[in-house]
């Protein structure tokens, strides 16, 4: 192959070409002029037959390039090309034939330099033709090409090559060799003229096209050839340069894979248009597979297909229904036919495909071809598209011929429909992932908003350290926990925890708040306060719903707490005195269980009395029912252990150990399967 | 995970419940229970002898019925709860509200003392 360098190679060639025929001409003259004259010129016919190979060569190099240039441009470009080609060097024949049957006899017309000059002339354009034909036929076998056809074009080349060189051994005598070696030459012609594959790929006018340029270069081929027949015949061309087995050799390549090529296209005229066909349902199929993009709709998608379908089948009408329940309309459903013969045609399918879903379509099924009896129509197709097994829409196909639909249609439109199905399915596909990250952000909004609902700093005297900490088992989750200053003595510590967890959880927590945050204001005592605060809740949680809650109300000046319960899990006192810890038993009943004012007899409070040095830990059931793979729950005595063991650490120490343990427990294959949140108090 | 099975015995309708109540199968009870309560029964037990876990939203499920029980008369009882579970019904003080015994055959005498 010749590299993109920046020697205009193709014009040196032409540039050696021309001056390698302008040497030839004149050692040739030298030549005859030795000859007629009977003087030793000095120059013998091997420097003729050097120059004749150098001529071939540098030709073949300038065509060479000239494909190397255009090898993508269309076969009937080139082909023609290759007509021109052969028209010149043709008629320049012709014409030198004319010239000298108007001479006669005459003076000039019997000059045999000037004939000779004529003779070089057409022996050049004869050159340039036949081998650019031959690159022309190569460019055509080698189209579709194989290793095993490569393979043969290379012996051919190969052969060819040889036959150039062929005149040193056989001195341009017409003998047996020339034959044996032209017959060789010939029959390895004949084994390439069937690498045809280019012709399928030309639509029907392109064949009448290529069938014409065909005849006309194996016109030429054939009046040429005959010229050269005719002037080896003459006695006084004492120079020979067309007897040439490379010449001759190419002629019939030449003439083979030209009436070869000729034949088949001839033959294929009548199946061409199924050959057209084949092209167009391939690049339908592409366009259905390629218009998934996220910003196209459906509705093209369909619209493609219902073309495509009509294509493929030949229909005379069709259209397209949508099922009612899709939300998008198609612009243009009916397809060569009005609106009330697609009701009389559609009144004359079967009984099952008036409805919108037949009985027998769950999967899948191929088109169905139905013989309907309309004054214009005799068969049609029904085509059912799926998309996540429910029917997005049917597409009937009509024709005005009895069983109008082949097998091969039915197969190419099932394909068709199944392809576009696809391409709905991905596009939905596509918009669903889409609809799921912006859940996602809206989700974490969500998060952002709720962590806002929990206190950043909780209030507290210098006479007890707090520490607090919540974690959610989904993005957002159902705990609360705050504290409250009522007055220079009295602080509120309130913990709760809303049944179920994630989103619903996370709304009641927000009102739970609202109603706690309004309660405090009140200054009310802890029964009271749940009271209040069930009587409120009831009204606004669903009634499978409920709220725990714990309540502390701290006096720093007289050291003790008043404490209620509603149904929350028990607090843990750690009381330094005793040097051990237990959990708060009080009675009372979660809040919005009992929506009556009787709830006030099932809630209690008590003031216990605290001393330096004690710690209170609120939790919520999260933490209780954390979960080893085994079942076991972490439990109350684990938590009490802890606390017992670590009380002299600070309340954060307190609960970082806590949550270690509870993950220490749970361990990697255990879950924890709820909101759960800690509130630390130690007195001081 | 949780099943559930149905039981008629005399005049009561038994609900065995089989694993756990999540919150994501607590639609299952509550479904069973509907189902039951349209059937026209007068006295639901809820067999709790398998139950190994129950959450706050199965126990929602239960809370949900309770005006509807003594609004249309309808008896209702668990028993077997282990100790597990029974601390959880405890705790939130669902045990003023149910009735909770020990063993199905206190539960199957109940309400046909005179």
């Amino acid at each position: 192959m010749i590299k993109n360098s920046s020697l205009p190679l193709g014009r040196i060639s032409l540039f050696l070409a021309i001056l390698v025929w302008l040497a030839l001409l004149l050692v040739d003259l030298v030549r005859i002029f030795g000859m007629i004259n009977n003087l030793d010129s000095g120059i013998t016919k091997e420097v003729t037959w050097i120059l004749e190979i150098l001529f071939f060569i540098f030709v073949y190099l300038v065509y060479r390039r000239i494909f190397w240039k255009n090898r993508q441009s269309d076969f009937l470009t080139l082909i023609w090309r290759g007509v021109s080609t052969g028209l010149f060097a043709a008629s320049a024949g012709l014409l030198t034939e004319l010239v000298y049957l108007a001479l006669g006899e005459s003076k000039i017309g019997t000059d045999p330099f000037l004939r000779n000059v004529f003779y070089h002339i057409n022996f050049a354009l004869t050159s340039a033709f036949l081998i650019f034909t031959t690159l022309l036929w190569k460019h055509l076998i080698l189209y579709q090409k194989n290793k095993q056809v490569v393979n043969q074009w290379q012996v051919f080349e190969l052969s060819i090559l040889g036959a150039l060189f062929f005149v040193f051994f056989n001195h341009n005598n017409f003998d047996y060799s020339f034959l044996f070696g032209l017959t060789i030459l010939l029959i390895i012609s004949i084994l390439l003229a069937v690498n045809l594959k280019w012709i399928p790929y030309l639509n029907f006018k392109e064949k009448w096209k290529t069938l014409l340029f065909l005849f006309l270069i194996m016109g030429c081929a054939g009046v040429l050839f005959y010229r050269v027949l005719d002037s080896g015949n003459e006695g006084d061309l004492q120079i020979n340069l067309t007897d040439n087995l490379f010449l001759m050799a190419l002629f019939g390549f030449v003439f083979a894979y030209g009436l070869f090529s000729f034949l088949v296209t001839l033959f294929n005229l009548p199946t061409s248009s199924v050959f057209e066909q084949k092209l167009t349902e391939a690049i339908n199929f592409q366009k259905l597979s390629q218009s998934i993009q996220p910003e196209e709709s459906e509705e093209q998608v369909l619209d493609i297909l219902l073309d495509s379908c009509i294509s493929a089948s030949f229909s005379d009408a069709a259209w397209i229904e949508l099922n009612p329940k899709e939300p998008f309309q198609v612009k243009n459903p009916l397809r060569f036919l009005d609106e009330s013969t697609k009701t009389a045609v559609l009144s004359l399918l079967p009984q099952e495909t008036q409805t919108w879903v037949p009985a027998s379509l769950s999967e899948a099924q191929p088109p169905q071809a139905i013989r309907i009896t309309h004054p214009n129509y005799r068969s049609a197709l029904l085509v059912y598209l799926l998309v996540n097994k429910s029917i997005l829409a049917r597409i009937v196909l009509i024709k005005e011929v009895k069983e109008g639909f082949n097998k091969e249609m039915i197969s190419i439109i099932g394909t068709f429909a199944r392809q576009a199905c696809i391409s709905v399915e991905n596009h939905r596909l596509l918009n669903q992932a889409i609809e799921n990250e912006r859940y996602q952000e809206e989700l974490k909004i969500a998060q952002r908003v709720q962590k806002a609902l929990l206190p950043l700093k909780l209030d507290h005297p210098a006479s007890f350290d707090i520490c607090a900490y919540s974690n959610t088992a989904d993005e957002v989750g159902g705990d609360y926990y705050d504290t409250y200053q009522v007055d220079e003595t009295h602080f509120v510590l309130i913990m709760g925890d809303v049944s179920g967890k994630g989103t619903s959880a996370a709304f009641h927590m927000a009102q739970m708040k609202g109603v706690f945050q309004s309660l405090i204001q009140l200054g009310i005592h802890p029964a009271e306060f749940m009271n209040k605060a069930n009587a409120a809740l009831s009204k606004c949680l669903e009634r499978n719903h409920f709220i725990t809650a714990s309540i502390f109300e701290i006096d720093i000046v007289n050291q003790r707490f008043c404490h209620a319960r509603a149904g929350h899990i028990p607090t843990l006192w750690y009381k330094a005195t005793e040097k051990a810890a237990e959990f708060i038993s009080i009675e009372g009943l979660g809040l919005g269980i009992l929506r009556n004012p009787t709830y006030k007899n099932h809630v209690q409070e008590k003031t216990f009395e605290y001393s330096s040095g004690d710690i209170l830990v609120l939790l919520t059931d999260g933490i209780l029912e954390g979960r080893k793979e085994t079942g076991e729950q972490f439990g109350y005595d684990r938590i009490k252990k802890i606390v017992e063991e670590h009380h002299q650490t600070s309340p954060i120490q307190l609960q970082q150990e806590i949550i270690d343990s509870l993950h220490q427990f749970v361990g990697g294959d255990g879950m924890i399967d709820d909101d759960y949140s800690l509130l630390v108090v130690k007195f001081k | 995970m949780l099943q559930l099975e149905r039981i008629k015995e005399g005049n009561k309708d038994i609900l065995r419940l089989i694993g756990e109540v999540d919150a994501s199968n607590s639609v299952l009870l509550d479904q069973s229970m509907q189902e039951i309560l349209q059937q026209g029964a007068t006295f639901l037990l809820i067999d709790g002898s398998q139950l190994g876990y129950i959450s706050s939203a199965g126990l929602g499920v239960f809370m949900s019925y309770l005006d509807d029980f003594s609004e249309q008369g309808i008896g209702f009882a668990i028993f077997g709860l282990n100790e597990q579970v029974s601390e959880v019904f405890k705790i939130l003080g669902l045990d003023r509200l149910i009735q909770i015994v020990p063993d199905k055959s206190t539960a199957i005498t109940l309400g046909n003392e005179p």
